[in-house]
């Protein structure tokens, strides 16, 4: 592969920024981005897309049905990021088969449930969106090819308070993105530039985004600490947008440096749920543009994934619909519970880091017994104990040797926590009464994994208004030619969103950004 | 890739024992890379591709006679005797049923860079592991 050495300083001094500083000052913070005049373009578009997640490739599959070109960038080499290993879960408030099922629903209780979740910090005009269009988003992804498991009752997430969420047929989320790429490059004059990677915008002198530079043939590095900051492959272009461009660029849950600043308690090593290219960069370069920043320390994370193996795995439903519920989570040093094993993401993860913080290695143990696990999920207890993510005893001495947990005051926990089941009262506030008295079953066997929190989706980013452009802290209105749309985009799920609103929020938004550009 | 190279590839597939005689481009003006012993290391083919005893250009066609500055020859490169990326998904179909087709997965269908996974002259990877590290080992031999 060619490469091509082309630093951060290199970038800035290509389209002789110079002159843009010279002209605008340094205080001026669209002076950060190379100016049009400066520079030669290589290729002419109507729209540009930043991002092949669900937000970017609904942006375009609109954008593109408008009879607009559209040039779609991916700084890596697989289509979708996150949304291609995503579960497939979607919250379509107010769909057909809760219909059927008899099942009331509301816009107002969407954005309630979104709200309470949310911790009330929620932009609520960017909810009453999602909420009226999420069923135009689902029949659009349909449009495009999508598959759902439809007739029977919606599933039930976490969190809202009327089953609500649709699946995709396979299961995950390239169901929905594999047949919008395939819908997008069937259109006239659109197509998406993969290992192509967003450097910059592109702006007129009056402050309009008109383009784009980015590098193609562009090498992701994941051995790299900052990706971002270090990697120098690709050869440089420069796409003009005429209409204007969209910024999809996802979370950054992945960005070592980002959300560490945003979030000290995360460790540089900590593994995510998420892809390995969901970095700030892309994000970043909006802010140098004026962009306002929105709630960018809120990083929801979650408190069921195990360490025992890499990104979303296993683990999440074993914990989730398993050893979190009947069973208990302890700290292996003194062998006691420390939280309520169902309180919101954030609570426990917090609860996690105060240990791991002590004691980096000393990753919280769950347990449970068999009737800990739903039905759903029973294939895959087979496989979490075949990929050693889930062990399983005889005995909770057993259990203990092998965890390293004090065995005496392990056992006096779990006798705690059945007490306190049967008598409906728990000492963290878990909502036993509802268990009918359902708990650890001492004749075992007993289950168990072990826990820490990992980076799950990032509440923050670019402030954008119900029509999906972005708002410049430098006016506090539009800045002309750009959108925004999906995880990207911050404050809509506030201080953390609800299950299967991400599919909800970015195809939705996606959407709206591909109708007003 | 050029038909006289695709061409030639087939020959080597055909006729093993005399391939020896068709060579790489017949009318390349080219001097012949020696393949030394320190090229081999620096440049080590797979297994399958050196029992074919393949030459350098055979792949990195047009890319003149010094191998330090041969550049990655891409998909196109692999397809142009794998074939297509559909093909490689067909002769895996027998993965589809449980839906671990790396070729056709479902996470990305048959449209993954062939090097996001295989690499000649260092060892692969398998991008799956990213997710599933461990129960890959259930579904999938070290990838080739």
């Amino acid at each position: 592969m060619k490469k091509e050495a082309l630093s951060r300083r290199d970038a800035l001094k290509f389209g002789a920024l110079g002159a843009g500083l010279a002209v605008f000052g340094a205080s001026n913070a669209f002076a950060a981005a190379p100016l049009e005049k400066d520079v030669k373009f290589d290729e002419e578009y109507d729209v540009i897309v930043i991002g092949t997640g669900f937000a970017g490739l609904a942006a375009a599959a609109k954008a593109a049905q408008r009879g607009n070109t559209v040039l779609i960038v991916e700084k890596m080499g697989r289509i979708g990021g996150n949304s291609a290993i995503n579960g497939g879960a979607f919250a379509v408030p107010n769909n057909p088969d809760q219909k059927k099922h008899g099942i009331e629903d509301s816009a107002e209780r969407f954005i309630a449930d979104s709200l309470k979740a949310g911790l009330g910090i929620n932009h609520v005009e960017l909810l009453e969106v999602i909420a009226a269009r999420a069923i135009d988003a689902f029949e659009f992804s349909r449009e495009c090819g999508a598959e759902y498991k439809l007739g029977d009752k919606p599933s039930w997430f976490g969190g809202h308070s009327v089953p609500r969420t649709l699946v995709t047929s396979d299961m995950t989320g390239a169901g929905i993105i594999k047949p919008m790429t395939e819908f997008v490059e069937k259109l006239p004059r659109c197509k998406i530039y993969r290992r192509t990677k967003f450097d910059d915008f592109v702006l007129d002198a009056g402050g309009r985004v008109v383009g784009i530079m980015a590098r193609t043939n562009y090498r992701f590095d994941s051995k790299l600490f900052s990706d971002d900051l270090e990697n120098t492959t690709g050869e440089k272009k420069v796409y003009k947008a005429k209409k204007g461009v969209v910024l999809a660029s996802g979370g950054f849950s992945a960005d070592r440096i980002y959300r560490k600043l945003q979030n000290p308690q995360i460790p540089d090593n900590s593994d995510t749920t998420n892809h390995a290219g969901a970095t700030a960069g892309a994000m970043l370069k909006a802010f140098q543009i004026g962009a306002f920043p929105v709630q960018v320390d809120w990083i929801q994370e979650g408190p069921w994934a195990s360490p025992d193996e890499r990104g979303f795995g296993v683990g999440p439903q074993l914990n989730q619909q398993g050893l979190f519920k009947y069973g208990i989570v302890v700290d292996v040093r003194n062998g006691k519970r420390f939280m309520n094993e169902l309180a919101d993401r954030k609570t426990r993860a917090d609860a996690q880091y105060k240990i791991l913080k002590e004691a980096p290695e000393a990753f919280p143990v769950a347990l449970g017994t068999y009737n800990t696990f739903d039905k759903q999920i029973l294939p895959l207890v087979e496989k979490g104990l075949a990929t050693g993510v889930m062990k399983k005893y005889n005995t909770l001495d057993e259990l203990a040797a092998d965890r390293k947990i004090p065995v005496a005051a392990l056992k006096e926990s779990v006798a705690k926590f059945n007490e306190g089941v049967k008598k409906g009262v728990d000492e963290f506030g878990k909502p036993v009464a509802s268990f009918n008295g359902e708990c650890i079953d001492m004749k075992g066997p007993f289950y168990s994994t072990r826990t820490a929190p990992k980076p799950h989706h990032t509440m923050g980013g670019v402030k954008i208004n119900t029509k999906a452009q972005v708002i410049s802290a430098l006016t506090n209105k539009p800045i002309p030619g750009l959108f925004a749309a999906g995880e990207v985009t911050g404050g809509t799920h506030g201080a953390s969103r609800l299950g299967s609103c991400a599919v909800t929020d970015c195809l939705t938004f996606g959407m709206i950004a591909g109708e007003n550009i | 890739m050029s038909g006289g190279k695709t061409l030639a590839i087939a020959g080597v597939f055909l006729v093993l024992g005399v391939m020896s005689l068709i060579g790489g481009e017949s009318d390349s003006p080219l001097k012949p890379i020696v393949i030394t012993p320190e090229l081999k290391e620096e440049f080590p083919l797979k297994s399958h591709h050196a029992k074919l005893s393949f030459e350098c250009t055979f792949c990195h066609v047009g890319q003149g006679d010094d191998p330090k500055e041969f550049t990655y020859i891409g998909d196109e490169g692999c397809l142009s005797c794998h074939q297509s990326k559909e093909h490689m998904a067909e002769r895996l179909a027998f993965m589809d049923k449980l839906h671990v087709n790396p070729h056709n997965s479902i996470h990305d269908g048959p449209t993954l860079y062939c090097d996001e996974c295989h690499n000649e002259h260092k060892p692969s990877t398998n991008m799956c592991t990213e997710c599933h590290e461990h129960d890959i080992d259930l579904w999938m031999r070290p990838t080739p």
